[in-house]
């Protein structure tokens, strides 16, 4: 019996999980549940509003009424919602998410709130995968997935684990080698698309094609594509449930998360392969894009709390709405014009997370 | 009975650097035992060593007559705790979000906090004095409350052993008290106590046992009265005899003593 024990009974019947927390909640955060449904309605609402947004414009109330089985739509409002705009949207809401997590996933790994994917180098690698794919096998795919997105998947997860093994020296990873070689591998690879071009025969319209891919933008995917993408985000997202948990662990550092019986490097392993898999897959849907995987888990902490097990879900669905919004933007700000959305997010983003660095600043002294 | 903890012939170097030399020594439960020793002598080394978190080079580190090298680290976790020296945290936890990880050899797989893990951080809270205090960010707490915190966080794990490393170490001396007093009240409870302390002056008296490792003498055990002896930490501590205000008052203590 541990000696422990002896300490008062429990009180009978225990409140419910989510009073429990709560009561424990320091001041400025925000209750979890009041959150996710806050969020899951206003997710709603963009999605409805980003596909009712467009040239030809179809009310929102139309849409409604046509998912209620009132008032069915005509076939040319069904082709551009079904074939056009509903599959942008939600391409749109899972690299956000996906996007999101990944952020999430790797600012609590490396235990450092300025790590996002791409900060890290997973992007050069991307890039450089990318650039196979476009000029060298364009006409192949699979399931709706070109080279370009295999490729640049099987490259940002090498490139992690380049980074990652470049970074750790007698059992622990230094922050900032870690954050100097991810930006040197990243940089390197990242020029490599230079290369491609030069030697390139197709009289630039694979350049067109990387250009665009290297701004980000979130084209039409088909919905085989958009299907197997949102089952790689679950997929990842089951992953990296109860990896969150052993993330609040690894907050503590390594020595500390091992003296309390966590297999910190099958954890790494795990986690840089569910965030890998995450950037992968919003880097096939939307090229790049910057910003969203740093911001979204940062504002999520600022309102609910470091705890990566609440912060997963929190996360989803913030990066899904911000991503929607933006791509929304993107497409009418200057409609017929439109701007690739990593442009957009850069220049939304990079004000943003300047402010947020200047708020908080007196918090991450590392 | 096996001790709670033995070390048979316990060898261990950094690459080169031979830092404990065959150090055999045991913890039966319910001891308080004091670690001492000069800077580098290895005391931090020996502490990691006991909680698993190092692996020795040669010899056995022994958990209730089982190796270390063969029992689950899950399983070490719940029977021993390590508090080190230093607690970074890179977020914004809470006090008791940073207890909870306390609980984590407890947690399978899937399985998140139950009542009963949430009742051993109430009581560690509770043990550490820490319960009005959950709710602050630990990263803007002060020196001595950071202490009581990782100690917090060792009492979630329901240790039958707490090794504690230089728990006194940067705390004034009425926080060093309230620890001390801690320490003697978590020994009443029946945990075993194995704590590295730098300030000798805190030894004497708060520990039942003391263990002097240097690398100038061979490794020492005994009471602190039989330990604490001016002829033994001269040696261990390199330390001339008179320049030291501890050493001259127990050399004087002694003579007073002789004479």
């Amino acid at each position: 019996m541990s000696p422990l024990a002896s300490a008062p009974e429990s009180p009978k019947g225990q409140a419910p999980e989510t009073r429990a927390r709560d009561e424990h909640l320091p001041k400025g955060r925000v209750g979890f549940v009041t959150l996710i449904l806050l969020l899951t309605v206003t997710l709603v609402a963009v999605v409805l509003f980003s596909v009712a947004t467009g040239a030809v414009r179809i009310a929102p109330e139309a849409i409604l009424a046509a998912l209620l089985g009132h008032h069915p739509l005509t076939s040319t409002q069904q082709t551009i919602l079904l074939q056009i705009r509903l599959p942008r949207v939600l391409a749109s809401g899972v690299v956000g998410a996906a996007l999101a997590i990944s952020g999430l996933m790797f600012q609590g790994l490396f235990r450092n709130p300025m790590a996002d994917p791409y900060v890290i180098g997973s992007s050069g690698g991307a890039v450089l995968g990318a650039c196979i794919g476009i000029f060298f096998f364009s006409q192949f795919s699979i399931y709706g997935f070109s080279a370009t997105a295999l490729l640049a998947f099987a490259g940002s997860v090498i490139t992690m684990a380049i980074v990652y093994s470049l970074a750790r020296s007698s059992g622990r990873t230094n922050i900032i080698t870690l954050l100097l070689a991810g930006f040197a591998v990243s940089t390197m690879l990242g020029y490599s698309s230079y290369f491609f071009e030069a030697f390139d025969s197709s009289s630039g319209s694979n350049h067109l094609i990387l250009l665009s891919w290297l701004h980000g933008v979130i084209g039409i995917p088909r919905w085989t594509q958009l299907s197997v993408s949102a089952t790689f985000l679950l997929t990842a997202a089951v992953l990296a449930m109860p990896l969150m948990r052993r993330l609040n662990t690894l907050a503590l550092g390594d020595e500390y998360a091992h003296q309390l019986g966590l297999r910190v490097e099958y954890t790494r392993i795990g986690i840089i392969l569910a965030g890998s898999l995450l950037t992968a897959v919003a880097v096939s849907l939307g090229g790049l894009i910057s910003f969203a995987g740093l911001i979204v888990p940062h504002v999520a902490r600022l309102l609910l709390g470091p705890d990566h097990v609440r912060l997963l879900p929190v996360t989803a669905l913030s990066g899904a709405i911000f991503l929607v919004v933006a791509d929304t933007l993107a497409r009418s700000l200057f409609a017929p014009t439109e701007i690739p959305v990593g442009i957009l997010m850069a220049f939304l983003g990079g004000p943003f997370f300047l402010y947020l660095l200047r708020q908080s600043k007196r918090s991450y002294v590392l | 009975m096996n001790a709670l903890l033995s070390f048979r012939d316990v060898s261990f170097g950094y690459d080169e650097l031979d830092v404990i030399q065959s150090a055999s020594f045991d913890l039966q439960a319910g001891d308080c035992t004091a670690l001492i020793g000069p800077n580098g002598a290895g005391k931090t080394t020996m502490l990691r060593l006991a909680a698993g978190t190092l692996r020795c080079g040669s010899g056995n580190v022994l958990l209730n007559g089982e190796s270390l090298d063969t029992l689950a680290i899950r399983k070490v976790a719940r029977t021993v705790a390590l508090v080190p020296q230093q607690l970074d945290v890179p977020f914004q936890f809470t006090v008791r979000e940073v207890v909870e990880q306390g609980r984590t050899p407890y947690l399978g797989f899937l399985r998140g906090l139950m009542s009963e893990d949430r009742m051993a951080v109430d009581r560690a809270l509770d043990l550490a004095d820490l319960t009005g205090l959950q709710k602050r960010i630990f990263n803007e707490l002060s020196g001595g409350e950071r202490q009581r915190v990782k100690i917090a966080l060792g009492l979630a794990q329901e240790p039958k052993l707490l090794l504690l490393d230089e728990p006194t170490q940067n705390l004034d001396i009425g926080r060093q008290v309230e620890l001390i007093d801690l320490l003697h009240f978590l020994h009443e409870e029946g945990i075993t106590i194995f704590a590295s302390i730098h300030d000798l002056q805190l030894v004497e008296g708060n520990f039942s046992s003391v263990l002097l490792l240097s690398p100038d003498t061979p490794l020492m055990r005994g009471t602190a009265e039989e330990i604490l002896k001016p002829s033994i930490l001269e040696k261990a501590f390199n330390c001339p005899p008179r320049r030291h205000p501890l050493l001259l008052e127990r050399i004087q203590r002694y003579e007073r003593r002789a004479g």
